[in-house]
């Protein structure tokens, strides 16, 4: 008994670590200026919408909304529909060549980010494309097809082969097979892996720090804005936070089998 | 039944011309690279550029900051790592039983893990304000004297790497726990059988079996900490006193503040050298058998 209660303590504690960053940060954009900065801190209060209020009156916060809305939904479905089309023909390979395929694609995943960013800046100013969306969802297209490719492959490899041999036999061509067959019953991983690159697009901060101009500054970028030299403006700053990680959290959960796998490219399934 | 291999699967056609694309694009991307990083390409001068060789290579291993930054890169690298790594073992084992609510846990898990990095920085900036933040209320509770978080060069690294812990330990976390479900559990019981202590279960038997999960984790972790970048941005800019500046914020530095890209270029290309070897390194000792995948 007394190790059940001491197991309790320690799951509450552990709850409590994960949780409190996230609780306070919540809270804290509830918050008048006052209550925010009263040591000891106050925890009953009596809730105000005036931080709200100031970011949604902050047209660079609306416009960053706008973009991270176009860019990361953009990129991810144009990474989702070329990834699926690659991962069905790798998932019919020979274990042998599908391993050289799959550790290529691992590779370019390991190269940091600044290596293909940089270029890719310099040839932005050159042609002058840095204040354009498509350059941004072209990049991030190209993070995110090998990701795609990598977690579509595990998700085809759960569909029995005998459905693609029986509508072999029924003499169905390859792309009906893909398009009648494998996309079907595949729906579920796609949407997860879709959801997953949109995720990541959203919450992606270096990429779109190097390659976004006035006009196409994505979320993470246009928040540090509120960083300002006359110092942080917390009020604002807690409620801009909470608007942008909010849905990022419920597609999260929704998809939340998925997330380990598509983190691991499914070497480990969760 | 044809061999799927043939010349003629039609198969091939699915995913050739997107492999090829992608090798294509980096290749080309390498190139360009290499060749930038052998020029003295600046975006204050553009079209002045002159071949320069091996200089901007040779001027990393004279650069007291690049090297400090390096060396900095590593220590966060294995910090992070190792710690995360123990840390979400311990807690895997502590829950390893049946309870109630465990589904709800596992969720709760991955709010971390799914949060926006520049808001995690924030998160963390806020609680370690060193006026108003909570960790110094909840130390000043305690009785103990005042930190300046993020200010102090000898404490700021280690604060950003709280943070890196609390964001990706439960990824640890869910990945081994999804392990060890799968894994079966009658050598276990077949320990306990003969007679084996819990530790021995344990350390014997358990681990072993997540050996290959523990492996698969270590080696992400591992990548992502070097090419850390979004907490070091949002909480420290690298300071105070160049105290958290790691290599990859270095190169972003000298491309974007300088504008000296080839420099820039250069630090970036050792440092993937440098990922790489460190990575088959923990590959080979990790993965010591060649039949173990």
């Amino acid at each position: 008994m007394a190790r059940r209660a001491l197991f309790y303590v320690g799951l509450a504690l552990l709850l409590l670590a994960v949780l409190f960053p996230l609780y306070w940060v919540v809270v804290t954009s509830f918050k008048t200026t006052r209550d925010a900065f009263a040591i000891p801190p106050v925890w009953l209060f009596s809730p105000t919408l005036d931080n709200y209020r100031t970011v949604f009156a902050n047209r660079g916060f609306l416009s960053a909304f706008a973009n991270s809305f176009i860019v990361s939904i953009l990129s991810s479905a144009l990474a989702v529909a070329v990834g699926s089309v690659a991962a069905y023909g790798l998932a019919q390979q020979p274990a042998e060549l599908r391993r050289a395929r799959e550790k290529f694609i691992l590779s370019l995943r390991i190269a940091p980010a600044l290596l293909f960013v940089i270029p890719m800046y310099y040839l932005a100013t050159r042609i002058g494309a840095l204040n354009k969306h498509w350059l941004l969802i072209a990049a991030y297209a190209f993070v995110n097809v090998p990701f795609a490719i990598s977690l579509l492959i595990t998700f085809f490899d759960d569909i029995p082969k005998e459905l693609r041999d029986a509508a072999r036999v029924d003499g169905a061509r390859e792309f009906s097979i893909f398009w009648h067959v494998y996309l079907p019953a595949a729906r579920g991983g796609i949407i997860a892996t879709l959801i997953l690159c949109v995720l990541f697009t959203w919450n992606e901060f270096f990429v779109a720090l190097v390659l976004t101009g006035r006009d196409t500054q994505t979320l993470p970028v246009s928040i540090t804005s509120f960083l300002t030299f006359q110092g942080i403006q917390w009020g604002a700053l807690t409620a801009a936070a909470t608007l942008i990680m909010l849905p990022m959290i419920v597609l999260g959960v929704l998809v939340q089998g998925q997330v380990v796998r598509g983190m691991t490219l499914g070497s480990v399934k969760g | 039944m044809r061999p799927v291999a043939a010349a003629s699967d039609p198969t091939r056609h699915f995913f050739q011309p997107i492999i090829v694309c992608l090798t294509v694009a980096s290749v080309a991307l390498t190139l360009f690279v290499i060749w930038i990083s052998l020029h003295d390409l600046s975006l204050m001068r553009a079209g002045r550029e002159k071949f320069v060789g091996l200089d901007n290579y040779i001027r990393f291993l004279g650069d007291p900051r690049a090297m400090a930054a390096l060396w900095r890169t590593v220590l966060f690298t294995v910090l992070a790592t190792v710690i995360e790594i123990a840390l979400g073992l311990a807690v895997v084992l502590f829950l390893d039983r049946d309870f109630a609510m465990k589904r709800l846990v596992r969720t709760l898990l991955l709010v971390p893990i799914i949060m926006t990095p520049v808001v995690v920085g924030l998160t963390w900036r806020f609680l370690f304000d060193p006026a108003t933040g909570m960790a110094n209320y909840l130390l000043s509770l305690v009785g103990i004297a005042q930190v300046d978080w993020l200010g102090s060069p000898r404490i700021a690294l280690f604060s950003v790497l709280v943070a890196d812990i609390w964001q990706w330990t439960p990824f640890v976390i869910l990945l081994v726990m999804a392990a060890l479900e799968s894994a079966p559990t009658d050598p276990l019981n077949a320990a306990r059988v003969d007679g084996a202590r819990e530790w021995q279960v344990t350390w014997y038997v358990l681990l072993p079996m997540l050996r290959r999960a523990l492996a698969i984790v270590a080696l992400i972790r591992a990548i992502d900490s070097i090419k850390a970048f979004d907490l070091f941005y949002i909480m420290t800019r690298g300071g105070p006193a160049l105290s958290t500046e790691t290599l990859n914020y270095y190169g972003y530095i000298v491309a974007f503040t300088n504008f000296d890209i080839s420099y820039a270029l250069a630090i970036a290309i050792i440092l993937t050298v440098f990922t790489n070897v460190a990575l088959l390194t923990m590959y080979s000792v990790l993965f010591p058998k060649t039949g173990d995948r």
